[in-house]
C-alpha cells in the first residue's frame, strides 16, 4: 500500500543485482577456479609414474616402489592426517568458543601468543621430546599432531567469533533469541569462513608434519623418505615426497572447496 | 503475553536508575514515565544523556539497577528476557541485519523463535514487505548487501515488526541515513504508525525528528533527567526552561511556523476583537497558515475563529512568537 513511495534513489542499488546471467558466470568461475588443482595433480602423478616405470630398478627400490607398498603408506598417512584433523575439530572448536566469550577475553592474548609460538617450536624436536617421555607408536604420533595442529583452529575461531559485528548480537538478543541461538545461528555462522581458514591451515600443516611419524614408528610416508635417504634411493625418496606434496595440495584444495561452498551466502 | 485487545498497551518507568560499575553519578537516575497506550514519544536528548540506557531497560537489555518497568500493567522485571523481547519491537541505528540470511529469513525471526507455522511466516513476510513499501517478489530472496540503507532500514521496521508487537522501541532508528532518505522513511513511518498504532518509544538526538514524528515529546539532560514532557506543539510555544529552549533554537523558524498552532501563542484574554472583512483561519491551523493567508491576501493581520469567537492576529503576533519560542540559545546554556 506503501508500494509506490519506492524511491529512485532504492531503485539504483536494486538494479545493480543480478539475475540468472550472474549465477552462471558465478559457477563458470567455481569450476575454473576449483579445476586447476587437481588437474595439476593429476598430471604431476602422471609424470611420476611415466619416470619411476623407466627406470630400472634394483631390488630394494622394487621392494618399495610398488602398488601394495605405497598403496599402505598413504593409507597410513591419510589415517594419521584424518584422525589426527577430526581430534583437532573436536577439542579446538568448542575451546574456542569458550575462549571467545566475554568472560574469557583476557585469555585470548595467551592463546594468540602462543598459536605465534607454536609455529616456532620445531615439529621433529616436540616429537623426540615426547617419545623419550612416552614412547612409540600411532598414539604418540597422534599426539604431537594434534598439540600442533590444534592452535591454529583453535585461534581462528576465536578470531572468527570475536570478529562478529557486535550490533548483530546485540540486535539477535534484542530479538528474543537466547544465547545458545545467537552462538549458533550468528555467531558461528559468521564465523565459518574464519574457522574453515584455520581448518585448512591445520590440515596441511599436519599432512607434512606427519611425514615425522616414522621416526615413532607410525608409518606414513615418511617411511619411504627416511629410507630414501637412508638408503641413498633417491627414486623412492622423490616419490615419498612428491606424494606428500601432492596429499598437501589435494587437501589444500579440499580446504578451498569446502570453505567456499560452505561459506554463507550473501556473505560478500 | 501482553493483553492488548483494547488496541495497545501503555508502558510505565518508575523510579528506573542505571548506575553502571565504577561510576559516580548513575546514567540513569531515577526516570518516572508514563507512555499512553497507541502513542509514539519521542526521547530527545544530547549524546550521553542517557536515552539508550533508558530505552534498553525497557527490553531488559540492560538490567535497572533499581526502579520499576510496566508494560500493560505487567511488571517487565517478572517476565524471562528473551520471551519479553520476542514481543517488543526493537529498530537499532545500525539495522543488524543478518548478513548470512535473505531478506524474507531475516523478517521471519522473531515469528520462527514464536513457533509459527511456514505459511504464516510466508504469508506475513510479504505482508510486511508490501506495509513497508517493498516488493516482495523483488525482494525476499535477496541478502542484505543487496540492499541500499534507506531498504535496509526499512526491513529492519518489518522485522521488529513481524509478530505484531504492542510495543516498539526504536533508537535512532533513521540515524545513519541520508537527509533526502531519512525524510522520506519518517514520512512512510509516520503514514505506518497512523494506521498501526502501536506504543512506540524512539530515540533521537535530532530535535526537527522528535518534533516531526511524536506524539508527545521527552526532553532529555544529562541522567536521564526530565526537562520536560510534553505535546511537540507546547514544547514549541511554551518550553519549560532556557534548555528546552536551546533545543528548540536548533530547529529552523519556517520547521516551527507548521508545528505552532494560532492557539499556542494566543494570549489568555483572546486580545482585541479583529476587523471586518479580514481573511479567517481556525484557531487551530497553524501560523505558517495564518502567514499563507496575510500573504495571499496583502493584510498585515487575519481573524482567528473559533466557533463563535474570532480574535485579532497580525503579523508582529507572529513573529514575537515565533522570537519568545526560538530564543536562540545554546543548548548547553541551560
Ligand atoms: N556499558 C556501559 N558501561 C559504562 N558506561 C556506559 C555504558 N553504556 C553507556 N554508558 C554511559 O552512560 C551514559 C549514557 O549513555 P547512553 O545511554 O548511551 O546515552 P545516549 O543514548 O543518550 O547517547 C554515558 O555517559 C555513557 O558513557
Ligand atoms: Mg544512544
Amino acid at each position: 500500500m506503501v508500494a509506490d513511495t519506492l524511491t529512485g534513489t532504492d531503485g539504483i542499488a536494486a538494479a545493480g543485482v543480478g539475475g540468472a546471467g550472474t549465477a552462471r558466470r558465478g559457477r563458470t568461475r567455481f569450476l575454473l577456479r576449483h579445476l586447476g588443482t587437481p588437474a595439476a595433480i593429476a598430471a604431476v602423478l602422471g609424470v611420476l609414474y611415466l619416470w619411476v616405470h623407466g627406470l630400472r630398478l634394483d631390488s630394494i627400490e622394487r621392494r618399495t616402489l610398488n602398488y601394495t607398498y605405497m598403496h599402505d603408506r598413504v593409507i597410513e598417512h591419510l589415517k594419521l592426517t584424518v584422525v589426527a584433523t577430526v581430534i583437532v575439530i573436536v577439542i579446538a572448536i568448542p575451546l574456542g568458543v569458550i575462549i571467545s566469550r566475554p568472560r574469557a577475553r583476557w585469555v585470548s592474548p595467551v592463546v594468540l601468543a602462543l598459536s605465534n609460538l607454536g609455529q616456532a617450536i620445531p615439529s621433529l624436536g616436540l616429537l623426540v621430546l615426547l617419545t623419550i617421555k612416552f614412547g612409540i607408536g600411532f598414539k604418540i604420533a597422534m599426539f604431537g599432531l594434534v598439540v600442533y595442529a590444534v592452535l591454529p583452529v583453535l585461534r581462528n575461531t576465536m578470531v572468527g567469533i570475536q570478529q562478529v559485528d557486535p550490533t548483530l548480537v546485540e540486535a539477535a538478543r534484542g530479538m528474543g533469541m537466547t544465547r545458545m541461538q545467537v552462538l549458533f545461528s550468528v555467531e558461528l555462522r559468521l564465523a565459518v569462513p574464519v574457522i574453515l581458514a584455520g581448518l585448512r591451515t591445520a590440515l596441511v600443516l599436519t599432512v607434512g608434519v606427519a611425514t615425522l611419524a616414522t621416526f615413532v614408528n607410525a608409518g606414513g610416508l615418511g617411511d619411504m623418505i627416511v629410507n630414501g635417504i637412508k638408503l641413498s634411493r633417491h627414486p623412492v625418496l622423490i616419490t615419498g615426497s612428491v606424494l606428500t606434496c601432492c596429499i598437501a595440495f589435494l587437501v589444500d584444495w579440499l580446504g578451498n572447496l569446502a570453505e567456499d561452498v560452505l561459506r554463507p551466502r550473501g556473505l560478500s | 503475553m501482553f493483553d492488548n485487545s483494547d488496541g495497545g498497551v501503555g508502558i510505565e518507568l518508575r523510579e528506573l536508575t542505571k548506575r553502571y560499575p565504577g561510576q559516580s553519578a548513575p546514567a540513569v537516575d531515577a526516570i518516572s514515565l508514563d507512555v499512553a497506550a497507541g502513542e509514539l514519544v519521542v526521547f530527545v536528548g544530547p549524546s550521553g544523556c542517557g536515552k539508550t540506557t533508558t530505552m534498553k531497560m525497557i527490553n531488559r537489555l540492560i538490567e535497572p539497577t533499581s526502579g520499576e518497568v510496566r508494560i500493560g500493567g505487567e511488571d517487565v522485571l517478572r517476565m524471562r528476557p528473551d520471551d519479553l523481547r520476542r514481543h517488543v519491537g526493537y529498530v537499532i541505528q545500525q539495522i543488524g541485519l543478518f548478513p548470512h540470511l535473505t531478506i524474507a529469513q531475516n523478517i521471519g525471526v522473531v515469528p520462527k523463535l514464536l513457533g509459527w507455522s511456514k505459511t504464516r511466516i510466508t504469508d506475513r513476510i510479504d505482508e510486511l514487505l508490501g506495509l513497508v513499501g517493498l516488493d516482495a517478489a523483488q525482494f525476499r530472496s535477496r541478502y542484505p548487501r543487496q540492499l541500499s540503507g534507506g531498504q535496509q532500514q526499512r526491513v529492519g521496521v518489518a522485522r521488529a515488526l513481524a509478530a505484531d508487537p504492542p510495543v516498539m522501541l526504536m533508537d535512532e532508528p533513521f540515524g545513519a541515513t541520508d537527509p533526502i532518505t531519512r525524510e522520506h522513511l519518517q514520512n512512510e513511518f509516520l503514514r505506518l504508525q497512523r494506521e498501526l498504532r502501536k506504543t512506540i518509544i524512539f530515540v533521537t538526538h535530532d530535535f526537527e525528528e522528535a518534533i516531526r514524528l511524536g506524539d508527545r515529546i521527552v526532553v532529555l539532560r544529562e541522567g536521564s533527567h526530565i526537562a520536560q514532557y510534553d505535546r511537540p506543539a507546547r514544547i514549541l510555544g511554551a518550553p519549560a526552561d532556557d534548555y528546552v529552549a536551546g533545543f528548540i533554537g536548533t530547529a529552523s523558524t519556517l520547521k516551527r511556523l507548521a508545528l505552532i498552532t494560532v492557539e499556542d501563542v494566543f494570549p489568555a484574554d483572546g486580545g482585541p476583537p479583529p476587523a471586518a472583512g479580514l481573511p479567517e483561519v481556525d484557531t487551530a491551523a497553524t501560523l505558517r497558515e495564518a502567514l499563507d493567508a496575510m500573504v495571499a491576501n496583502g493584510t498585515e493581520e487575519v481573524a482567528a475563529v473559533s466557533g463563535d469567537i474570532r480574535h485579532r492576529l497580525t503579523y508582529h503576533d507572529v513573529c514575537q512568537a515565533i522570537q519568545t519560542n526560538g530564543r536562540e540559545v545554546e543548548p548547553s546554556g541551560g
